[in-house]
């Protein structure tokens, strides 16, 4: 019983500060949100972007992604020829000694992988956008895209997220 | 608006390595369909080796055989992080918590699991601090107290860290800790010299004042 009215005494005490500190990044985190977030890509809410082009649709994970990460050592990346689903898992990230696993905004078959990424994981920290893209997929539901996020909803999604 | 948020904590004692990832499954998949609310599991597990995603095995120096005789099991996990050592008298925590619904990013997760245990060895008088880059984890001076290892899957965390209350330090001799060959470990019980450092005492106050950020 006393620990916990210790416990949320001390919560108290921390939401006060921690408030504080929340309204130093909410600028910080918007104009790198709004600076880093591309147009002509879609967005899924777990933060991975896909640039649709003809018959295939290229993955990899934001900017504010790779920044909330940290830096990169490791990407587990899936085989050529298996289906994702959308919202499914595809494979991993590790950074900080934490695995994040990276999930696929449509579904459909792997036709490629960036195979750079084992070499060379920290391109998903310096180039999110392009030379750290992991997958290629060729879409089975090309209207899955229409319920992804635009650049200016992922945007204000980013910003609502980091409070 | 900041919600209020809870956080349900299973104080379990010693329990088996397997038996804690399956718990923590079962935990991560009712998390993340909001049937449970973030909860922190606080723990123990007898002589434990586990290697992270990665799978380092050359870190790992002793060959099954002697494992097998030493009595000590060895466990390949999904978590991030390399080689450790978990056994009796290392203080454990798994939180299995929403870190969107608090709008963290790994990197900021971590960070505040490292000033958790920061926290709680300056409780004890004993000045820790934060890895340098590439070295997650807590260190005082040149010495490994504290370890990290995370899980994060649709934005649900499991595995955590441990703390080196008392544990047996000669356990860490059979393999390259962290896969950082040139630094060693310590424990508070070394650090303070303190006869009663016990596990026990971790599990009340100590282990939730630098948690708070939870809340």
């Amino acid at each position: 019983m006393a620990l916990g009215m210790w416990a949320s005494s001390t919560a108290n005490a921390l939401r006060i500060s921690y408030a504080s500190k929340a309204h130093l990044s909410p600028a910080f985190s918007f104009s790198r949100c709004f600076s880093t977030v591309l147009d002509g890509l879609k967005y899924a809410s777990s933060h991975e972007w896909v640039k649709h082009e003809g018959p295939v649709a290229t993955i990899g994970i934001t900017d504010h992604a790779q920044d909330h990460l940290g830096e990169v050592v490791f990407v587990d990346l899936p085989e050529t020829g298996v289906a994702v689903t959308q919202g499914g898992s595809f494979g991993a990230v590790e950074s900080v000694k934490a695995t994040s696993d990276v999930n696929s905004p449509i579904s459909g078959e792997i036709v490629e992988v960036n195979t750079k990424l084992s070499e060379t994981p920290g391109l998903i920290n310096s180039s999110p956008y392009e030379d750290g893209w992991i997958i290629k997929v060729k879409p089975s539901s090309p209207s899955e895209l229409g319920s992804l996020m635009g650049p200016k909803e992922y945007t204000k999604f980013c910003e609502e997220e980091d409070h | 608006m900041r919600v209020a948020r809870c956080l349900e904590v299973w104080k379990m004692g010693t329990i088996n390595y397997l038996e804690s990832i399956k718990l923590q499954k079962k935990l991560v998949s009712d998390r993340k369909t909001n049937k449970i609310s973030d909860t922190l599991l606080s723990l123990q597990h007898p002589l434990t080796y586990t290697l992270g995603k990665r799978r380092t095995d050359h870190n790992m120096l002793i060959p099954m055989s002697q494992l097998k005789k030493i009595g000590a099991e060895l466990h390949y996990t999904q978590r991030g992080g390399d080689i450790t050592f978990h056994g009796p008298h290392q203080a454990i925590l798994y939180p299995i918590i929403s870190l969107r619904e608090i709008g963290l990013g790994a990197r900021n997760y971590v960070e505040k699991l490292e000033l958790t245990m920061i926290e709680l060895a300056s409780l004890y008088g004993v000045k820790a601090c934060a890895g340098q880059k590439g070295e997650t984890g807590v260190w005082v001076g040149e010495r490994k107290i504290g370890a990290i290892g995370v899980q994060i899957s649709n934005g649900i965390t499991s595995h955590g860290l441990a703390f080196n209350i008392d544990p047996d330090l000669n356990y860490f001799k059979h393999i390259v800790p962290c896969g950082i060959a040139d630094k060693g470990v310590t424990s508070l019980r070394k650090e303070t010299g303190l006869e009663k450092c016990k596990s026990q005492r971790w599990e009340g106050q100590g282990s939730f004042k630098g948690l708070q950020w939870l809340c």
